[in-house]
């Protein structure tokens, strides 16, 4: 590992104390994770403290962990990843936390530590169904208005619940409920057991 | 029509059909709808190297001044009462050119929640133009297709 990443674990570890749940170092990447209680400060010493120094807040986007790595899972569900951006260190880190309660999701805001985080976690609002307290504006971003649900998470049906159409009668756009049939897609995929290793690339 | 052998007589004879197809074929004005990929094979069309204004085939910005919508790219839930307005918008006689396979009937996004499962559910349309995206070669031929069809129309009515 670079002697970058490791000075910026040093660095996370010093900072942070017990405030940092798990670290992990893989593929060059630098991963921290969370609680949920600790995420706003956490967030605010990221960008503040000069041995870290993260100005820039990249991405923020919502995972739904239900199924992932298609087997059951223990935990919490919903997570909040953000990757994060130090131009005068040059370094990256990715940081996740958990939000604590599946059937109502809700993470602190990070908008006033960094504002392009505004639209990111609207789209998260939109998509995952994570809630933002904190945040002045959380309406929906991408999804029609009035649109019901949350489509990414995972027990949203791929053809949702309603379609569109033009109805003369009416003489307007109207929604129906789907009229198609839900397709089972099983996607083929033959690869070497050693697909992906990083030691083979 | 072909004038060439009367022409020198000094005067000309035709049908009011023949006279407007004749006018209605040679200046379809387009109301470009680009929504996604397709836009750029349409936008190709529209420049030098197509160059659709050899056909009489001006872009035009607004819904009143266009007689032609080229539905090119993906047609989403959220767009397509904003699509129905435009189209409601412009005077007839008004024609559709379905651009693309998300336009004809939901490309991939055919199972997608949020998309519209073809754009013909929400406007006649007149032509559809297939591919992933159509090469602007074939958005002209459908272009020129659907000048044959206005050339078959015989009454003034639609
Ligand atoms: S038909 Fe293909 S190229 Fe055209 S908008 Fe759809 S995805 Fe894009």
């Amino acid at each position: 590992m670079s002697a970058k990443l490791e000075a910026l674990s040093q660095n996370l570890q010093q900072c942070l104390g017990d405030r940092v749940k798990s670290l992990k170092l893989a593929f060059g990447e630098v991963t921290l994770e969370v609680a949920a209680a600790d995420y706003f400060s956490v967030m605010q010493s990221l960008r503040d403290e000069p041995d870290l120094a993260f100005e820039e807040l990249i991405d923020l986007c919502g995972v739904d962990y239900s199924a992932y790595g298609n087997e059951a899972r223990e935990g919490l569900r919903f997570a909040a990843v953000s990757h994060l951006l130090s131009i005068s260190k040059n370094w990256r880190l990715r940081v996740r936390c958990f939000a604590p309660d599946d059937d109502f999701p809700s993470l602190p805001s990070v908008t006033s530590i960094w504002n392009s985080v505004n639209w990111f976690e609207r789209e998260a609002f939109d998509l995952f169904g994570i809630v933002f307290p904190g945040h002045d504006d959380l309406r929906r971003i991408l999804t029609d208005y009035g649109f019901i649900g949350h489509p990414f998470r995972k027990d949203f049906p791929i053809s949702g619940y309603v379609e569109m159409r033009y109805d003369p009668e009416q003489q307007r756009v109207i929604y129906q409920p789907v009229t198609i049939e839900p397709r089972e897609i099983t996607p083929r995929i033959v690869r070497e057991a050693t697909y992906g290793n990083a030691e083979n690339a | 029509m072909g004038i060439d052998g009367i022409l020198q007589e000094g005067f000309v004879t035709t049908t009011a059909d023949q006279l407007i197809n004749y006018v209605r074929t040679g200046s379809m004005w387009p109301m470009s709808f680009g929504l996604a990929c397709c836009a750029i094979e349409m936008i190709h069309a529209g420049c030098s190297r197509y160059d659709l204004d050899r056909f009489g085939i001006v872009f035009r910005p607004s819904p009143r001044q266009s007689d032609v919508m080229v539905v090119a790219g993906t047609l989403t839930n959220k767009m397509a009462p904003a699509m129905r307005k435009v189209y409601d918008q412009m005077a007839e006689p008004r024609w559709v050119v379905s651009m693309g396979s998300c336009a004809n009937g939901g490309g991939y996004y055919h199972y997608a929640y949020s998309v519209v499962r073809g754009c013909d559910r929400i406007v006649p349309v007149d032509i559809y133009v297939p591919g992933c995206p159509p090469t602007a070669e074939a958005l002209i031929y459908g272009l020129i297709q659907l000048q044959n069809k206005i050339r078959r129309t015989s009454t003034i009515a639609r």
